[in-house]
């Protein structure tokens, strides 16, 4: 059987990279069929680089994009008041891989396809 | 506010409004810009259709002029394309559509979606439309809405599909409870002039 190979990225290993770096991290590991974990997220303009760059990279027969699913907690601004949401898990995968997607407030459940299954 | 978005803003104002459409595909943009396109020119400016990414390239209408209460909005409709983190060509099969004719239109959506984001560059002001029969929470939402509060880019939330069975505004509320939610049916055009006037209330 065809195995699923799921690669964790830390912190540390992009708090200095750039945007683009990021981005190529991520998507030449899914084009390859590994699932990342990220932790941490990107921001509004990365997520926007990554869809824009998946576009570019999909080939229609072999890449058909990326899923890309976060968990979140609160983060609290000033005087403790829960203002928005920070991502502390990303999980970006190959679309015809990321199955099916469960997501509760601070569970996500992932079935991935296998090649032959 | 900073200084400098003061100044943006300032400028902003002085412009013509650029109305960006966004959303994920089948979310019923078209049939929005058609809806007011309609009311307001007496005519439509794209086609709308069940099999998604109907639309690939950004249509462009321009003056387009709300009246109410005296008051004039003028802006120019951008329908853009609806965004995605996936095309695939077997999807469209399930449409009827020929595998030839399949693999062109994910050819042609994949670049619909990067002039989609290039968009976002130039729009002064847009209508997220989301499918109220779907479940809000996507990449394609969360991005548009994280990207449009970065640029300080003001816009309206559109829950559209209200007539369908299965509609839920208020999953979007909860989703996005920051902002302001418009619930409509662009298809049978109710609660079109409630839009109208929160885009007045927005945008002018």
């Amino acid at each position: 059987m065809e195995g699923l190979k799921l690669d964790f990225i830390s912190f540390e290993a992009i708090e200095n990279a750039t945007s683009m770096e990021k981005i190529y991290m991520i998507i030449e590991r899914v084009k390859d069929g590994s699932v990342v974990v990220m932790e941490g997220g990107l921001s509004p303009a990365e997520r926007t680089e990554l869809i824009e760059t998946t576009m570019r990279e999909i080939d229609i027969e072999k890449f058909v994009g990326i899923d890309v699913h976060t968990l979140e907690k609160d983060a609290k601004a000033l005087f403790g008041l829960k203002r928005k949401k920070q991502v502390v898990i990303t999980i970006v995968g190959p679309a015809n891989v990321m199955q099916t997607v469960k997501k509760q407030s601070n569970l996500l459940s992932v079935v991935a396809k296998l090649d032959n299954s | 506010m900073g200084f400098f978005d003061f100044i943006r803003n300032f400028f902003k104002k002085n412009k013509k409004i650029g109305l960006g459409l966004y959303g994920s595909p089948n979310s019923g943009k078209t049939t929005l810009a058609n809806k007011i396109a309609q009311d307001w020119m007496g005519k439509e400016i794209g086609s709308a259709s069940n099999v998604p990414h109907e639309t690939r390239k950004v249509l462009k209408e321009e003056k387009v002029i709300i009246k109410k209460n005296g008051k004039e909005l003028d802006f120019d409709i951008i329908d853009t394309p609806g965004i995605s983190t996936k095309i695939d060509y077997h999807n469209f099969l399930e449409y009827g559509l020929e595998e030839e004719k399949a693999k062109t239109r994910a050819k042609e959506a994949t670049k619909g979606i990067i002039e989609a984001i290039k968009w976002l560059d130039d729009v002064t002001g847009v209508l997220l439309v989301i499918d109220s029969t779907t479940d809000p929470l996507t990449q394609t939402n969360i991005t548009i809405v994280g990207n449009l509060e970065a640029r300080k880019i003001p816009f309206l939330i559109v829950a559209n599909k209200i007539d369908m069975e299965g509609s839920n505004t208020e999953r979007i509320e909860s989703v996005f409870p920051q902002h302001k939610i418009v619930p409509i049916s662009a298809l049978n055009g109710e609660n079109t002039d409630e839009l109208y006037e929160a885009m007045f209330k927005e945008f002018a």
